[in-house]
This record gives structure tokens, sequence and C-alpha cells, in this order.
């Protein structure tokens, strides 16, 4: 492979520039972002956060969604599994993003583009480092085509 | 349309040194519905509130945004300062670009894009806000302590001496907890019933207390201001209208096979007993498991001595119906299972005692009368090795990782009892750090260092071996590296504490958490050490985690001033975020319900005009008081007929839009 | 079946005329030698064009919502697929039980009449008889047999519940339980796809997606898409537009599948009236599967009494994201 080539592979992907949504539920993730700011963590500015009440409340709808309005990876964070604030929310979570996350898979959107995790109040570091495991990825993948409206414009 | 102003926060330089704030204002100005933007140094400042509130007077706005830091931390604020100039404060949103932006992210450029982003996704989702008024409850203004330790008698006297009724429930016949099984208590070495026992008779006396002693807690429903609660009174067969507590029944009982709760063991006692001298209420209980007259039918000694008549063996369980303002949660504590410490020869040598045993051979109403003497030969002992941290900070499988926090204490206070009562027995205390973070703490285990004689090694015990009359204790002193052998005639093991085994079930019943210890998780660990997250439930004492008798005390006294707070409020404000269903679309299905973690949702019937005729539906109900705003449900309904409010549907998907432009 | 028709008939006449019902829902022969439709029966005369044979495909359970009904009671036929539906409607409240007489009938299999057609059985067909695990078609060039199997719905051959497994009156015997095809092998078409690369399977479903016209045919046939008004039908949410755009092709199948998790009997009625022939089964399957692979198999319609897979936990439940536990596998 020439130098050349390589040099435009490097550019092409400076230039992507990934859009992450997050759903984060109040009480532990985004309290876990909120904790990494308070921290000065370093994660990148390409993630962005939806505050929900419990990530028991985001819906297939929303990472659907997102997908379609040209996100390139979604990520729903709550509470560890029996931490929940609402006792078992998260539970609920558990079983319906582990199909979802199944079926976005089935039908071909890559896994990494979809990410569920469980992330504490007190786990500011876990928090950048899953945004940043998650960006790392995605940016690998490229852009994402799948599941995008071809109308929208970001 | 509405009319939305935009206030951004430099948050001095937190916000501003990466975010770039006229970029920010200027593309603001660009957003669908926003009228007016304004940005300020210190927006949470009283110079900053104004500036909003003015704002919303001045340019009539109907929406608030306010770009600054986390909602978590100031959107009461902001929300007070809407609703000071009129505004309902559920109509402002908060962008996050201090902890979600200016603080993780470096490079400005990006973090001024984001920040407009973020803010562009509050704008959205503020156009699509709704008023919002919290509902207002009733309260029932007497509160329930569950747990009669020192924890809950505490709580249960302050509650009442503040002028409100208080129902103490205790699982066993007397009331009074571990604290009343303890001899001394550190730093101070007074008398653990000295200073208990009156506590336990001023409950006992008080006017406003009603004292419900071998009684459990068997279903907690309703929410704060309004828990609706069954409590099961197990059958004492005693009639406690009739029981003066003289106590001929105990003395006359042929069955005197079963071992003693209260003396850990160490004792036998009557099928008919009340656990201790002093205890409360002082009547007695009939062990049914080993009642000569429950298991064959014959005997009914007690019933011919009792002077009043006030044996019943015909007595069944209770139960009793009653609603509460609010509930206190001091369930306390038990020791591990020394079972899979077959090390120290706990289960299998009668020498090898854990320090809650110690605590009844020294006591002088204990099982020896004070006197301390092995359990096997009831012989004096010379040599007497205390082990701490047995199964404390212990990271393997039959251990607990957390530290028991007690432990350090009291075994020097055994140590100290020990050389006091035999100056010329020797003591031995191994451990792996010594924590004597109190007030007089360290004091006080200098005290037994210097003054006493103890002692101490640091280094763990690897194995006991019963040798004649001896316990051979090989350990290791980990500052010399020397390997120890004690000829111990007694061995005291400081077992780690636990969470009761029931406690799961209890904070399911209750529907409050434990953490992976069982131990209860009160709202925040630093700010809210007391409150529960289910509004209206407290803790105290060691039902949340390891701790000693002052603390415990404390803990008890700052949940009762938050029950208190509770109770005297005659109507409390809910979280007006909660779910609501429209009932044209609701099919009844009702997979909400089967999913709501509070039991919000229930069906109700409703008639509907389809089609010009009457048709008679089941749909699902929200009982906005029970709500709890998780909004589990919402998801659970496919045709989105209940939604949440403050983060429908709608709003949700149109922060995903705004986000994504 | 001839037999078990006349019987039918019977049972559907005195039931009208004993005012025992007001409505029996069954089938009625149509002009056409595959047709076999749903018809509303409640006249004692006009039960004589009733029918029950190989063709009687379509799930008459579906036609019991509640609001169809009114308060009127109805006497139902229920094949053993049918009769799964009518208990997953049960479970969604979507019928009132007490107005609601249900007939069982515990079925042989239905006839696809696409293999018909491919095996030349359908010229001048006038009768199909049944003779054991063999089908006899009259028709213009004879009495031709074949076994039954090779004329059968796919689904028929899967399925393990011909009996119905709900009824308040059961005619005829009991058939054999046993698949013609052994019924974990309705998963090796999921497997099959799963062995693909990511971007197969996006091409895969791609193609798949794109040829919807969103008629909703499958959503209306579906007995697990009974809600009162369809999330794709919500103006105000608008989550799904109008436009023919491959990503709302694809969002909708998402959804589609996603919304009957735990719910879907596999009756496969979906692929079945899809005009474009898109695999919804596969769909289905693999939330099934999943479902069976991660929580305990579970047969949506079995008992309506049961808590369906998303509205129940286990709190030492697996998940398909965390690393290292045993998960659904998506790659």
């Amino acid at each position: 492979m020439s130098v050349i080539a390589n040099n435009a592979a490097v550019k092409n992907a400076q230039a992507f520039e990934p859009l992450i949504v997050a759903f984060c539920c109040n009480w532990c993730s985004y309290a876990g972002a909120d904790l990494a700011g308070t921290s000065r963590l370093n994660y990148p500015a390409n993630i962005k956060i939806i505050r929900v009440p419990c990530s028991c409340r985001v819906n297939a709808n929303f990472v659907l969604r997102a997908f379609q309005r040209g996100a390139d990876g979604v990520i729903i964070a709550g509470c560890h599994p029996g931490d929940c604030h609402y006792m078992t929310g998260n539970y609920y979570t558990r079983r319906r993003f582990s199909l979802l996350k199944n079926l976005l898979a089935y039908v071909g959107i890559e896994e990494a583009r979809f990410k569920v995790d469980w992330i504490s109040a007190s786990e500011g570091n876990k928090f950048a480092d899953v945004m940043n495991g998650v960006l790392e990825k995605v940016h690998k993948l490229g852009p994402n085509r799948k599941l995008r409206d071809s109308r929208w414009r970001r | 349309m509405q009319r939305v102003g935009v206030f951004i926060c430099w948050c001095g330089t937190n916000i501003s040194s990466t975010v770039n704030i006229d970029e920010v204002v200027a593309a603001v100005k660009n957003m669908p519905g926003v009228v007016y933007s304004k940005d300020y140094q210190y927006m949470c400042s009283e110079v900053g509130q104004n500036l909003v509130k003015d704002a919303i007077k001045e340019h009539n706005l109907t929406r608030v945004v306010v770009a600054a830091c986390s909602p978590r931390m100031h959107e009461s604020t902001f929300r007070k300062a809407a609703k000071a100039a009129g505004l309902n404060p559920y109509l402002l949103e908060i962008a996050n670009i201090r902890e979600h932006c200016s603080w993780v992210h470096k490079d400005k450029k990006a973090a001024t894009q984001k920040a407009i982003s973020l803010t562009k996704a509050a704008v959205a989702k503020a156009i699509l806000n709704q008023p919002l008024i919290p509902g207002e409850v009733g309260v029932e203004q007497r509160a329930l302590v569950i747990g009669g330790g020192i924890a809950g008698i505490q709580t249960a006297l302050d509650i009442a001496d503040a002028g409100y009724e208080v129902d103490l429930v205790e699982k066993t016949p007397s009331i009074g907890g571990k604290m009343a099984q303890l001899d001394k208590t550190f730093p101070t070495l007074d008398c653990s019933a000295c200073i208990l026992t009156p506590k336990m008779v001023d409950a006992s006396m008080h006017d406003k207390i009603n004292i419900y002693s071998y009684s459990e807690v068997e279903e907690v429903n309703g929410f704060v201001g309004n828990f609706e609660v069954v409590i099961k009174q197990k059958a004492r067969s005693i009639d406690m209208e009739k029981c003066t507590g003289c106590g001929i029944c105990l003395a006359k009982c042929p069955a005197k096979t079963a071992l003693s709760e209260f003396e850990e063991g160490l004792s036998k006692r009557a099928a008919i007993y009340t656990p201790f001298p002093q205890a409360v209420p002082n009547v007695p209980v009939i062990d049914r498991e080993t009642c000569t007259k429950f298991r064959t039918g014959k005997c009914g000694v007690c019933a011919k001595v009792c002077p009043t008549g006030a044996i019943d063996y015909e007595q069944k369980d209770e139960r009793l119906n009653q609603k509460y303002g609010a509930i206190i949660v001091t369930t306390g504590y038990d020791l591990i299972n020394l079972d899979s410490f077959g090390e120290y020869q706990y289960a299998d040598h009668p020498d090898v005692i854990t320090g809650l045993e110690f605590e009844r051979l020294v006591n002088a109403a204990g099982p020896t009368a004070g006197k301390l003497v092995r359990p096997s030969d009831k012989k004096k002992p010379k040599k007497v090795v205390f082990i701490q941290c047995v199964g404390s900070r212990d990271k393997s499988e039959r251990g607990k990782s957390y530290c028991s926090k007690i432990c350090c204490m009291y075994t020097a206070k055994h140590a100290m009892l020990l050389r006091d009562k035999y100056p010329d027995c020797e003591a031995y205390v191994f451990y792996i750090d010594v924590r004597t973070a109190g007030k007089g703490f360290e004091e006080f285990q200098r005290r037994a260092v210097e003054n006493y004689g103890v002692n101490y090694i640091k280094g763990m015990v690897g194995k006991i071996f019963p040798t004649g009359d001896k316990l051979k204790v090989n350990g290791v002193d980990a500052l010399s590296g020397e390997v120890l052998e004690i000829d111990a005639d007694m061995v005291v093991l400081a077992s780690a504490t636990q969470a009761k085994p029931g406690a799961s079930d209890v904070g399911r019943m209750l529907s409050i958490s434990t953490d992976r210890d069982n131990f209860f998780t009160e709202a925040h660990p630093k700010l809210r050490p007391v409150e529960t997250h289910c509004a209206g439930i407290y803790l105290a004492g060691a039902c949340q985690g390891p701790k000693d008798i002052p603390e415990t005390v404390a803990q008890a006294s700052a949940a009762a001033a938050k029950a208190i707070g509770i109770l005297s409020k005659s109507k409390l404000v809910n979280n007006p975020c909660v779910s609501q269903v429209d009932e044209s679309v609701c099919s009844g299905c009702l997979a909400c319900t089967k999913m709501c973690p509070y039991e919000a949702i229930t069906e109700k019937m409703v008639e509907q005009k389809v089609h010009g005729k009457i048709r008679r539906r089941r749909v699902a109900e929200v009982n906005a008081a029970l709500c709890q705003g998780c909004g589990g449900c919402t998801v659970t309904c496919r045709p989105g007929a209940i939604d949440l409010k403050g983060f429908s549907n709608k709003q949700i998907l149109a922060e995903v839009d705004a986000i994504c432009q | 079946m001839e037999k078990i028709k006349e019987e039918i008939r019977q049972i559907a006449r005195e039931a009208l005329t004993g005012k025992k019902v007001d409505i029996i829902l069954a089938w009625e022969k149509g002009p056409l030698w595959y047709d076999s439709y749903p018809a509303f029966f409640t006249k004692e005369e006009e039960v004589d064009s009733l029918t029950w044979d190989s063709f009687c495909i379509n799930n008459l359970s579906k036609y019991l919502l509640e609001e169809t009904m009114a308060d009127k009671k109805v006497g139902v036929f229920v094949k053993g697929c049918d009769a799964l539906a009518f208990n997953q409607m049960m479970q969604d409240n979507r019928i009132r039980r007490d107005n609601v007489v249900v007939y069982g009938l515990p079925c042989p299999g239905m006839i696809d009449p696409d293999k018909v057609r491919a095996k030349r059985l359908n010229r001048g067909l006038t009768e199909v008889k049944q003779s054991g695990d063999e089908l006899i078609f009259v028709t213009k060039d004879g009495e031709i047999t074949v076994p039954a199997h090779e004329v059968y719905y796919d689904k028929c051959l899967y399925c393990h519940y011909p009996n119905p497994v709900v009824y308040d009156q059961l005619i005829g015997e009991k058939v054999a339980a046993e698949t013609a095809l052994d019924r974990s092998e309705r998963f090796s078409q999921v497997e099959a796809l799963e062995a693909l690369s990511a971007e197969e399977r996006f091409a895969y479903w791609d193609s798949q997606f794109s040829k919807c016209m969103r008629c909703f045919a499958c959503r209306n046939v579906c007995p697990a898409c009974s809600c009162e008004r369809c999330t794709f039908d919500d103006d105000d949410l608008d989550i799904l537009g109008k436009a023919r755009e491959d990503s709302e092709d694809q969002f909708f199948h998402l959804i589609r599948a996603y919304h009957v998790v735990g719910r879907c009997i596999d009756c496969g009625e979906c692929s079945r009236v899809c005009p474009q022939d898109i695999p919804l089964e596969k769909l289905n399957r693999k939330l099934i599967k999943d479902i069976n692979a991660l929580y305990g198999e579970y047969q949506a319609g079995l008992d309506p009494s049961t808590k369906a897979p998303l509205v129940t936990y286990q709190l030492e439940d697996a998940d398909s994201f965390t690393a290292g536990e045993k998960g659904g596998k998506g790659t």
C-alpha cells in the first residue's frame, strides 16, 4: 500500500466525527457522567447525553430514531442491576435491550454501535471509559448508513 | 408558538474557558422558538436568577432554558426562580454544559459545538414541556418503627417526644436488641443494661408509643404519608392483659431443653420464657416447638400455676392493619455463621467463642453469673487469645469484604474486662489493623495496651489445634516474622457482622434497595445518610451498615427528625413527573400493571362513546400518589397510551432529533 | 374432515337456534378451490355454507376483538394455532371470555395453495380427501395421492400445538402432536442468518425490508397486534412517516417485531399474508430463540395467566451486553 493512500485513509478517519447519543438514567449514570465532569476526566465531545429518569424509560423507538437521524452509535446507561433507584426498573431494561441488541445485530447493525452498560453514580471513571470505548470502536467502523434516513441532514 | 428564553452561564471560567459563550449565544438566537437569550458569569447567583425572573416578565417568556451546570445541581434553584416570576417551574429545562461538556472536553471548538447541541436539545424539549402541578396528599400522623433494638427505641422515643404516635414492632418477645446482650460498652465501660433498660422502660411507659413485641411486619403498601401496613402479632399463648410478669410459670415449666437465644446458646431456657429478666414487655411467650403441652397435649403446668389465668393455649396469630405517615427501618444486624471457618474450631470446641458469647460470659446476669470460666470445664482461663477480623475484610467467599467496625473496640474492651477480673490471666489480640476512629476510641485502646498489659500482635492466626485441655493457637507476628504458638485456654473470635438474613425480603416489601452485602442503601452516602430512595422510609442503625452504639443512636435521632419532618406536615406534594394514561388509546392489556415497581397502576372500567355507541371497556389508571416516575410502563405500552409527564415520548424524540441536527 | 364438517354445522345450528350464541364465527367456502374464508353466521339456514377443510388457514380468534364483537355472544371455531392466538388475546385482555364459546378443532395441517400449484394438483380441483398421512386430490386428471406433508404449509410441519390448548368443547379426535419436522429446526433459518457477517445480514434484510409497501397486513392479521390504536398510526407522535424510504421500512419492521416480543405465538400468519413475501417469521423466531436461550423456553399463548417475558425478570437474568457472561448470540 502506498504512503499516499495511507495518508488519505488517515485523513478520512479524521474527517469522520461520529455522533453518539447516550441515554443516561438520572440517578446513576447521569450522576456518573456528572462525576466524570467534576473529576475533570476526558472523553470526546461526540458523545451527547439525554437524561431519562430510569434506563427503563428508554424506548426501542428512541434508539432507532437516533440511528435514523444520523447517530453512529447509541448508548443506554443505567444503574447496576440491583441498585435501581426504582428498585426493579433496570431488570426490565436488561431484558428489553438484551433482545433489541441481538435483533439489531441480526439485521446487520454492527454490534459496537449499540451499547448498554451499567454505570453507577460513583463510577465517573467507568463512564469515561465506556464512552471512550464506544467511540473508539465506532470510529473504526466509520459512519453509520444503516437505518439512517436519507432525507435527514446532520 | 412558545416564546423561549435561553440563559447561558459562564460559571466563572468553568464553562467559559472551554466553551465559546459568544458562539453559543449567536447559535441560540437561530434556534426555533427562541426569542431571548442572555449570558452571565454566574447564573445561579442572585443577580443571575434575577436576570431570569426579569426576562420572563419583560419578554413574556413561556419556556426557559438555562445552559449551565448539571440539573442535579441547580434545576431546583432555577425552577424556584421561574416560579417566582409566575412561570410554572416545570416549563424550565437545563442544558448541562458544565459537567457534561466544558469539564470533560479540552478542544474548545468541539466543546462549543456540543454546548450548542445540548442547548438545542433542551430548547426542543422545553417547547414541548407542559405546566405540571404537583398533587397533594394528606399525611397519617403516625410512625412505624421496625426493629426494637437501641436504634428503634431511640427513634421511637424521639418521635413520640415530638408528639406523634409511634408503633414499635419487634420480632422477638422483648425489645432491647443486641445491646441488651452486651455487658459493658466502649469507650466508657459503662454497663450496657444500666443505660439501655431505662430507655426500654421509657418506651414502654410512653403514652405515644405502642410496642408490638413478638410481631412482624407482613405487608407494606402505599406511599409517603400514607403507608398501609399489616402487622402480624404472633400467638404468644399468654394474655398480655392478665399477665403480671410474676415469673412463676418460668420456674415451674418442666421443659427446660431449649437453648437460650439471649444467652447465645450458653444456657438453657424453659419452653415458656422471657428472654431476659428486664424484658420489655415483661410477659413471657410459649415456644410451641419445645412446649410439652403443644407437642404432646399433656402438661399444662404453666396454666395451673399461673395466678391470674393468663395462659391461653388457644391463642392465634393476629393481624393488624394500620396506616403510617413514615416508616423507620431499624432491623439491626447479625453475626456471620462460622461453620466455614474450620481452622478456628468454633463449631468443634466449646472454648472457642464469639465476642457476643464473651459478653454473656462476663455478664453478672449471664449463664455463669458473671464468673468468667471456660465453657468446657468451668475452669478459670489463664491465657486468652482474641482474634480480630474473623470474616471481616475478607474478600473470599466465606467472609465479608467490609470492616465490621465494632470489633477493634470491643476486643480491646474484652481484653480489659478479662485483665480486670483476672490480672494474672494473659490476653493476646491478633489483628490486621487496629482501627480506633471515634471519640475517645484511640485513648481507650491505648489503655488496653498500656494500662492493662494486653498483648497486641499484628498478624493472623493460621490454625487452632485443640491439644489436651489447651487450644494451641498458631499464628504469625507479621512485624517480626516470628511464628507464634500460644497455648490458650480460651479463644474469642471477633466474627464479622452481617445484614440480617431476611434483609433483602424486608427491602423488597418496603421497596427499598439493599447493597451487595444486603445492607439497606441510603439515598446518598454523604448528604442523605438516613433516607432511602423511597420517600418516607428512613434507616437507622446497623441495618444500613456496621456501626457502633453512639453512631446508631445519632442516626436514630436523625431518622426520627426526618420522620417528624413528614409527620408535622398536614399535606405533602408529589413529584408531578408521573405517568398518565390516554384512555382513548389504552387497550386495557394491563402489561404496565405487571411491571410497575410500585403497583401504582390498576385497572378501571370506563364508558366511552365509540361510533355513537357506549362501550364499556377496561383501561389502566395511574395512581399519581404512588407513581414514582420511572417511566418503565411507557415502554411496556406498545401504542404509547401511557406516557410520562416531564419525559414524554415526544419530548425525548425531540431531544434526539435536536441532538442529531 | 368431511365428517367433522357435518358435526360443526350441526353444532352451529343448535347454538344459533338455541340462542346459545348470537353469532357463529367459522369458515365459508368461496368460489375458488383454496377459498375457505372467515364468515359470520347469524341464522340457522346460513350454516349450510359453513365449511371445514384443509384450506381453513385463517385464524378466527383475531375477529373476537372486544370492540368488534361489542356485547354479542359468539361461538368460534379454533384450530391449534388459533387457540394459542385466543389465549394471547386473552392475556392482553382483548377478548371477553364469558362472551365466547370456544369450539376446539384438532387440526391435521393446512394446505399451502402455492405447493398445490407447484405440483399442478389444482387442475380442475374439486375436492381434497384425507386418507391417513396422505391427501387425495380429486382433479380433472383424476385422483392424485400425495403425502400430506408435501403440500401442508411449512409452519404446519413445525406445529407443536395442533390440538387446541383452550376450548369449551372439543370436536373430533385429538391428532398426534408429533411434528413432521424437528421443532428446533424452526430456528435453523435464523441460525443460518446469524452465521453470516453483519454486512451480509444487512444486505439480506435490506433487500427484504425494501420490498415492504407498508400495507400493514402483517399487523392486521397478528393476534399479538391488537392495540386500540397502533403506535404506527399515531400521527401526533409521528414515529413512522408515509414515505418510500428504506429507513422507515426498517423502522417499521424492527419495531413491529419488537412489539410482539414474548407475545408472538409463532403462527406465521404475518409471513403468509405478506404480499411481498417478506420472511417476517425469521424476525419473530430470532426473538423467540433469544428468549428461550436467555430466559428459558416460553411459548406465548399457552397459558394466559403467565407473565410474558418482557413484563417480568429474574434477579440472575443473563444479558447480551456484559462481556464474558452468557448472552444471546448476536454477532
